[in-house]
Parts: structure tokens; sequence; C-alpha cells
């Protein structure tokens, strides 16, 4: 019959409910009663009441949405399937402790290297991102070009060029200028030398997310005579932090008393600018005021201290910025560029890229600068690493499938689908990469304080909470789980069940060549990074044994004294004759600047005939009398200043550098040249072999020492014994007795000189971690490796032990197969090495060639290493009595 | 299992199953319901009621009986099983050994 012949109908919302609620085992003959009742219903009642009835019928009937439906689910459901997937999981890993300790391990080890190495990429690329505004935000660089070459390639610029910006260029939205210095204050009669001071903008506050936690924002930084400290330093001086209005009074340049206008939070270690003090920029102003009242920290336009920073208005485009201001500027000074011959450019640079990317001079934090290049690269190499993990995991997964073969062919044969099988190794390759996790992240949480020690860098746990760490932790535990599982997943998966039960499977040709091409790749990544860490460490090495030009040997230096009063100079020089009198000083010499400290003092210099616009600068450090002796600086030409000689302050010497940038070729050829610097006239009297001012990471920069007698930046101590403590303690008696009051700062030049290269130490020290971490996952996988092949083998070396071979030749046999891997290995990352490494030395201007014997050494190391690995098995192996082995199975 | 005993509503239907012999399905069993016990009952409860007793092992179903007035569907008739009298006949002993305990006096007041 058909529905059709109905003759009232039901509602089909009703039935289309009572599909939805019924099982379809069950909805025929619950229609068929509804539909019975309604019929009844209709002719007694009417149909309109009727299907009113049927709808609230079929509502109540949802108390039976789980009639019957709950059993059929449950046949469909893969739940239960998947409990017996991970309970086979954890028998298989139960039944083989060592191996699933092995690959567990592995992984886990894997893991936690490259969460610490994206936790220290993290935090190098957090930089200056927490400033609100931080994509609008630019230092303006200061580039001059001298005949079309570039001179000068400064992070601070000139005092002009900020306001200019704003008045020009409608995008500006602010400017902040900041004149970093180091100055010493004084609280309580005694003296700290302060290192991080800026004089700054009032903008300074408002531009950056520095917070005020005491002040005002309106009124801080306006007048002259303020500051603004952070809370640490309050805490220092008075011992709590709310300081407003209090005194702090200042000993050196510009001296005088300040007034606490502000305290503000402590600056983040991610900013690229760091204060302690903040000098409000009218003090600035005050010192510098001409007799017109124009201040020149307003309108110098040649004076480059000045880290300037500007605000853009959202969105602009700072290619276009920078052109449009290059014409705007052209008219404001292009007068001046074409008399003097020279340009002068101020490009924008994101502060966001200046920790990284940026490597100029005057740089705000030149010790804590950053290297892109380096952490793009051990983001490279926490990539390897998690590869050799993953493919530690393939390796011996499919190492055992022939273990796992049985179990495969017999739930072949029960029914199950190769689809099923798949999904049941993927579930295992997920059971095992998340244990190996879990273990990585309480090791990478644990370690964290001596890693962060390690890297020099300030890591948190707090990183573990943020969501963006467990996104990449879950990111990995998916991608590792469907990487490294999918492989043996398919092999696993497709044999035969006839062929594995009769015992007749053999191992196919692809899944070895896989596996030993995944050793192959193994073994030249722990090479590359073997020879990587030693070549790095022989660089390292170079640097530090190279003859820099002079000797830092013994050398103390003492940071000079800040007040510099009419008695100063009779006060140095018996303080100078009292310390030279002690049988431990040899030497004792006072200068404006040491080797190993960036000189900020320039002019410019040329021939005294040539015409100006053939000046180039030259970077100035005075120096007094002994210094080139103490130092021990080889006087190429002409002689050293003399005290006998009173006409020595119209003299002047210079370097190498400099002297070739006067066109003079033979140094005796430049004694007696006339030169003009900064506006005065010297005569040369000596050629000072172009020392290694700065790193070997720079090149030399033309030199010119003035006579300066009584310098006093610093005041350097030549020992003539390594008795430190004693040297310590003598030298700030006497500092004490002549300078009462000021702080004795002091540091040993040798250590001061190689903080330079505190990145490449740090690097050098993470590196090696990871190729220790990278050796050890790889070790892992071989040993696990060796373990089944040997397995295996065991019937063979049964035999032909009872044939007569011995143990060694026993050992051989099994190693050999890992040998033509290693040496395949090695050839492949040699010419890795070269690459990458020549690249790396390529940043020093002194450098290292890669030589063979690194190259022979890492190799030599890894297969050492590989045969402990694979040694202990094998030789295990080989000396079982051969009745065991041929009893096996 | 739990559902070895019977509940009130349970063991009603399957007396009334039991009642109708041959001829019970939902809608049969909802009218006796109504005309004996005068109980109205939703027919969904009678659904839920025969199907969880057909899972429990007490009542057996067979199709059979489309007529026009079901829209050509087919009922499903349904037949206590042995578990089903048993079961039956359990709650039946228990209620009568309750019975028997009470003393004769205690309905006097009735």
């Amino acid at each position: 019959m058909k529905p059709e012949e109905h003759k009232y109908r039901p509602p089909r919302m009703g039935e289309r409910l009572l599909k939805f609620i019924y099982d379809e085992s069950l909805i025929d003959d619950i229609l068929g009663d509804l539909d019975e009742i309604y019929q009844d219903r209709a002719e007694v009642n009417g149909a309109t009441h009727a299907k009113m009835l049927y709808l609230k019928d079929a509502v109540l009937s949802f108390r039976n949405y789980d009639l019957r439906r709950k059993r059929k689910v449950t046949r469909n459901n893969k739940l239960p399937m998947v409990s017996n997937y991970v309970k086979t999981t954890f028998r298989t890993l139960s039944k083989n402790r060592i191996y699933s300790t092995l690959n567990i391990m592995g992984l886990a080890l894997g893991l936690a290297a490259c969460l610490f190495i994206v936790q220290y990429v993290d935090y190098e690329y957090s930089y200056d991102k927490f400033h609100p505004n931080h994509e609008n935000l630019y230092r303006v660089k200061y580039m001059v070009y001298r005949g079309g070459d570039l001179d000068i390639d400064c992070a601070a610029a000139v005092p002009r060029v900020g306001p200019f910006m704003k008045e020009k260029m409608p995008e500006v939205e602010a400017f902040v200028r900041a004149f970093p210095m180091e100055s010493v204050f004084e609280s309580n009669n005694i003296q700290y030398r302060e290192q991080r001071v800026q004089i700054a903008d009032p903008s300074f506050l408002t531009m950056f997310d520095y917070p005020l936690l005491y002040g005002n924002l309106e009124e801080a930084l306006n007048e002259p005579n303020q500051v603004v400290i952070t809370e640490s330093t309050a805490k220092k001086y008075y011992g709590r932090t709310d300081v407003l209005g209090e005194t702090l009074e200042m000993v050196s340049w510009p001296r005088g008393n300040f007034k606490v206008v502000g305290v503000t939070a402590d600056v983040p270690n991610n900013s690229h600018l760091k204060y302690n003090v903040l000098i409000s920029y009218e003090t600035l102003n005050n010192q510098t005021r001409n007799d017109d009242g124009q201040a020149s920290s307003e309108t110098a336009w040649g004076w480059y201290d000045f880290n300037t920073y500007v605000a853009l208005r959202p969105g602009t485009d700072p290619k276009v910025f920078d052109a449009k201001f290059k014409e705007v500027l052209w008219e404001e000074r292009g007068e001046v560029f074409e008399k003097y011959d020279f340009r002068a450019d101020f490009p924008l640079q994101p502060i966001t890229d200046i920790h990284l990317y940026s490597n100029l001079l005057q740089e705000s934090e030149p010790q804590e600068q950053g290297d892109g290049d380096t952490v793009f690269f051990l983001s490279v190499i926490a990539v390897f690493i998690l590869v050799i993990a993953w493919i530690n995991y393939v390796n011996l997964s499919t190492a055992k499938s022939l273990e796992r073969a049985k179990e495969v062919g017999v739930r072949k044969s029960m029914g199950a689908y190769k689809k099923q099988l798949i999904y049941q190794f993927l579930v295992e390759s997920f059971v095992l990469n998340l244990l190996a996790l879990v273990i990585a992240v309480v090791l990478v949480i644990l370690l964290t304080p001596m890693f962060s020690q390690l890297a020099d860098a300030p890591l948190s746990r707090e990183f573990f909470l943020r969501p963006s760490f467990w996104g990449i932790v879950g990111g990995i535990l998916v991608l590792g789980s469907a990487l490294s599982g999918l492989y043996p997943a398919f092999i696993l998966s497709s044999f035969r069940p006839i062929h594995v039960l009769k015992g007749k499977l053999t191992t196919n040709k692809s899944g070895i060549m896989l596996r030993r091409s995944l050793v192959v790749f193994q073994f030249a990544a722990s090479i590359t990074l073997i020879a990587g860490t030693i070549i790095v460490y022989q660089q390292l090495d170079h640097m530090k044994n190279l003859d820099l030009g002079f000797d830092m040997t013994d050398t103390m230096v003492i940071q000079g004294p800040a007040s510099t009063d009419s008695t100063f100079n009779s006060t140095m020089q018996a303080f100078r004759n009292t310390l030279t009198n002690k049988p431990i000083v040899e030497k004792v010499t006072t200068s404006s600047n040491v080797p190993g400290d960036e000189i900020f003092w320039t002019r410019g210099m040329r021939k005294l005939e040539d015409t100006q616009d053939k000046n180039f600068i030259v970077y100035l450090a005075g120096v007094d009398y002994d210094y080139f002796e103490s130092y021990d600086i080889n006087i190429l030409a002409g002689r050293n200043y003399d005290r006998s000689l009173s006409t020595d302050t119209g003299n002047i010497l210079i370097n190498y550098a400099a002297m070739k940038s006067l066109d003079i070729v033979d140094p005796e050829a430049a004694i007696g040249v006339k030169v003009n610097v900064g506006g005065d006239t010297r005569t040369i009297i000596g050629i000072v072999d172009s020392y290694t001012q700065r790193s070997l990471k720079h090149d030399v920069n033309p030199l010119v020492f003035p006579l300066i007698e009584q310098n006093s930046n610093y005041i350097t101590v030549k020992l003539s014994s390594d008795q430190y403590q004693q040297a310590l303690e003598e030298v700030q008696a006497t500092f004490d007795r002549y300078f009462p009051g000021s702080p004795f700062d002091t540091f040993f030049l040798d250590e001061f000189y190689n903080r330079q290269y505190a990145n490449e130490q740090n690097f050098s020290r993470t590196f090696t971690l990871f190729a220790l971490f990278a050796i050890i996952v790889a070790c892992l996988g071989l040993f696990g490796l060796t373990s089944f092949s040997t397995l295996q083998r065991t019937k063979e070396i049964g035999v032909r032990k009872v044939l007569g071979a011995g143990v060694s030749q026993i050992v051989m046999i099994l190693s050999k197969e890992f040998i033509i891997l290693l040496a395949i290995a090695n050839v492949i990352s040699w010419p890795v090495i070269y690459l990458i490494m020549d690249g790396w030395l390529n940043n020093f201007t002194s450098r290292i060639s890669i030589g063979i014997p690194v190259l022979l050494v890492a190799a030599l190391l890894v297969m050492l290493i590989a045969i402990v690995a694979v040694g202990y098995k094998t030789v295990t192996t080989a000396r079982t009595n051969p009745v065991k082995a041929l009893r096996y199975e | 299992m739990k559902g070895s005993n019977l509940g009130e509503f349970e063991e009603l239907i399957l007396l009334t199953v039991a009642a109708l012999e041959q001829e019970a399905y939902a809608v049969s069993v909802k009218e006796e319901l109504e005309r004996r016990a005068q109980r109205t009952t939703n027919i969904s409860a009678i659904h839920s009621s025969l199907y969880r007793l057909e899972d429990k092992g007490f009542l057996t179903s067979a199709f059979g009986g489309a007529t026009q007035k079901r829209g050509g569907k087919s009922k499903r008739y349904f037949q206590v099983t042995n578990a089903g009298y048993a079961a039956l006949q359990q709650s039946k002993d228990l209620r009568q050994d309750y019975w028997k305990t009470i003393p004769r006096l205690a309905f006097v007041k009735l």
C-alpha cells in the first residue's frame, strides 16, 4: 500500500523528528504505531488536534533517543580498537625495554633540545616588541658618504635631524633623542658610577613603553636638571622606590643637583635601549648654549652621538619615507654637501631589527648585540635535531618490523583492514611521541635556569605558560607522530599475511636502503656538527692568541675618578707616583680609551696643504707619555712623546691605518708631515703599529693619539706579577687615599677585551651542547639498530662460530656495514661543513682556514663513538656460546 | 544484570503483552493499559519499555499486519519469552511471600 492512500496525512515535521530520534531499525514500526494512533485521533477529534498530539508524542520520544542506538554505535566505534592499540603499544614497549628506552629517550632528548632552541630563538626575536607601537618605531641611522664611499655608518644620529624630520615630514608623529653617557652620582657621601645614563627628550617616556610608577608624564623631563630613574636605581640610592622630589647629585659632567621627577619600572631585558637614569634634554641644551642663545645640541648637523627614534603614522612605508626625506634633506643641506663634497643620509631602521640585524658604530648595547644569522643557524640546528630524532624512530620501528610481522599477519587474517593497521601504527607512534614529549617538556622546564646561564640569555619559565609554546608543542606532537609514524605504518601494514605466517618474510630491499640512507644522514649531520664545533673553538682560540699588537697580560684598569677639580692634576700626579713606586706595579698610564673600548671621539683629519674636501674621519684616543710603553705597542717610525720636550703638545702620533688614509706609503716619510686634526695643526712625530683597538670582527680604524697628560677616563696599571688579589688591595687602598669617596671600579683588561667575543663564546658553548645532543641521539639510534641487526643474524653467527670464526672476525663482519655507511656520511658532510663554516669564518677579519685535520678528527670521533655504540652489542653477540645461538627460535 | 528485576511499569507492560496474547503491539498495549488499568500513557513511554524489555530478553518481536491505517507500515508484535514469564512469576512469588507474612489483623481497619 502506498502512503498516498492515507485518509489523514500525519505532520511531516513530526515524522522527520522521529526519523532523527529513532534508529533506522526501529523507525518503521514506530512510525506505523504513531500513524495508527493519529488516524484514530483524527477521526474523533479532527486533524488539527491530532496533529498537535502527534507532534507532542514525537517530542516526548526524545527520551528514547538512545534506544537501541547505543549498542549499534558501540558496534562501529573505534574506541575499543584504539584502546587495544594503546594496550598493544605498551605491551610492545615493555617487551623490549632497552629498545623502548632508547627510542623514547632519543626522541625526548631531540625534542628537549629543539624546545630549548625554540625558547632561545623566541627570546632573541622578542627584542623591543614590548612597545605596543613597535611596528611604527624606527631608529634614524646616520650614514656619511665621501667620494662615493661609505665613511660613517652609525647608530647615533645628529641632534638636529629629529626635530627637522618632525617639522618637515607629516608622517612623523613623534621623535625622541637619547644621548648615552656614563656618569657618577653621589648620595649619602657615597659615589656610584652609572653605566646606563641617557640624556633624553620628554617624549622618551611617551613614545616607548617604559611605564612611570611615580611621577607625572606631562611634567617629567621638561625642565633642566631633572632625572627619571628606574625602580632598582631608586632602591640603590634611597632604599625605597617612592622618591619623587628627592635630589640626586651628579659629580661628573654636567655636574649639579638633579631633581627626581619620575620613577619607572626597570627596563626589560629584551630592550636594546637600556637606562638606569634619564636626564632631561634641557640640561644638555643649557650646557651647549652659545652666546646667541642657540644650543648646539638642538642645531648641530655633525655631532653624531644622539640615538634618534621616530614614531611614524601607522601604514607609512619606510622606504618611501626615506626617499622623500632625502629630497627634503637636500633642500636644507644640499649646499653644504656640495661645498664639502660629502653626503649625509638618515635612513630609518625598524626598532625591532636593531638587536639582531644591526651592527653599527655606537650601538646602544654593543655587548648584547645579537646576531640574526646565528639565531637562524640555531633554528636550522633545531630542525636538524628534530629530524634526526624522528629518523631514529623510523629506523628503529622499521628494523623491528620483522618482529611485528607476525602480529600484523594474525591481525590481517582475523580481518583487520590495511587502513586499520596503518591507524594502529599511527596510534603507536602518537603514544611514543607523547611519552617523549612529556619527558622533554619536564626536562626543559627543569633545566631552563641552567640553559639560560649557558646561553647567557635571561630565559624564564614564563615561556611555558604561553599558549604559543603549547601550540608549538602540539604542532611538534602531531607533525612528529605523522612523520615518524607514516612510513613504518605503511611498511608494516603492507605485509602479506600468508607470507608472514609461513615465516617466509624477507626484508625488502627498499626498506634496507631507506634505513641505510637515514643512518647516513644522521651521521653526516653529527659529523657536520662536531666539525663545526671544533672550527668555532679553533677560531676563538685563534683570536685569543693572535698578536693583537699590544699586550694585555697582568693589566688592571681603573676607571678614573669623577671629580676633576682644580687640584685634580696634582692629585693625579701624586697618585701615579705612589703607585709606580710600589714593587707590584710596573707602569702606570692614563688615557681616554683602552684597547677593546669603542672610541666615540672623532674629528676630521687631512694633510695641512690639502683642501677641506680631503678630510676623513679619524678616531681620537688621548694618551700620556707612558701609554705605548705600558701596552707594549710598537712604534714603527719616529718616536714617542717625550716628557723633556714641552713642544710635544703641538705634535701627534697616529697609527698606520691613519697614515695610509693620508696617502703616505712609507712610515719614515710620514715623520714631520703637518696635518690638520679637527682644525688644529699638528706635526706627526711617530707612526704606531695598527694594533687591534677593537675586536677582530672590526677593521682597524685610523687612530690619532693626542697627548693629554692627565686623562681622567682610565688609569691603566701594568702589574709586575700575577698576584692579582694583593695588587687589587694595594691599588684600592692608594686610590681611596687620593680620591676619597670616588667609586673604585676596576677590571682586568684581558677579560674586558675578550668580552667582545662573548657572543661567539656563547654561540660555541650552545653549539657544542647541541652537537652533543645530536650525537647522543644518533648513537642511541645506532645502538638500537645494531641490536636488531645482530639479533637477526644470531643464527648466522652461531654457524660461523661453529665453523671456526673468531670473535674479532665476527665483530668485523657485523661492523662492516656501519663503517661503510660512516664513510659515505663523511663524503657527504665534508663539503657541507666547508660551505657553512667558510661563510661563518668570513665574518672575521683574521680567520683560520679549514684544514683536512679538522674534518678527519670529526670523522674519527664519530667513528669512535659509533664503534663504541655498535661494539658493545656485537662483541656480546660474538662471544655468546654458539649452542645458544643455534638453539635460538 | 540490573534488568533481572522488573519495575512496576515494566511489569505492567509485560503482563499486558501476556494478556493480549498474539495481538500485542505498541498501540494495542497502550489501549489495553488505558482500558484495564485506567492509565493514560504516552506512546513513547510504551515504545521505550517494550524495546528495553526485548533487550533484556523478556520479549521477542516479529513483524506483521501492515494496514492502510498505518501508512502501509507493519506492526511489531511482541510475545513474552520464557524468561519473561519466569520474571513475572518471580515477581508474583515475591509479593505472595510478603503477603503471607503480613498479619491479617492489619486489614481489619480497611
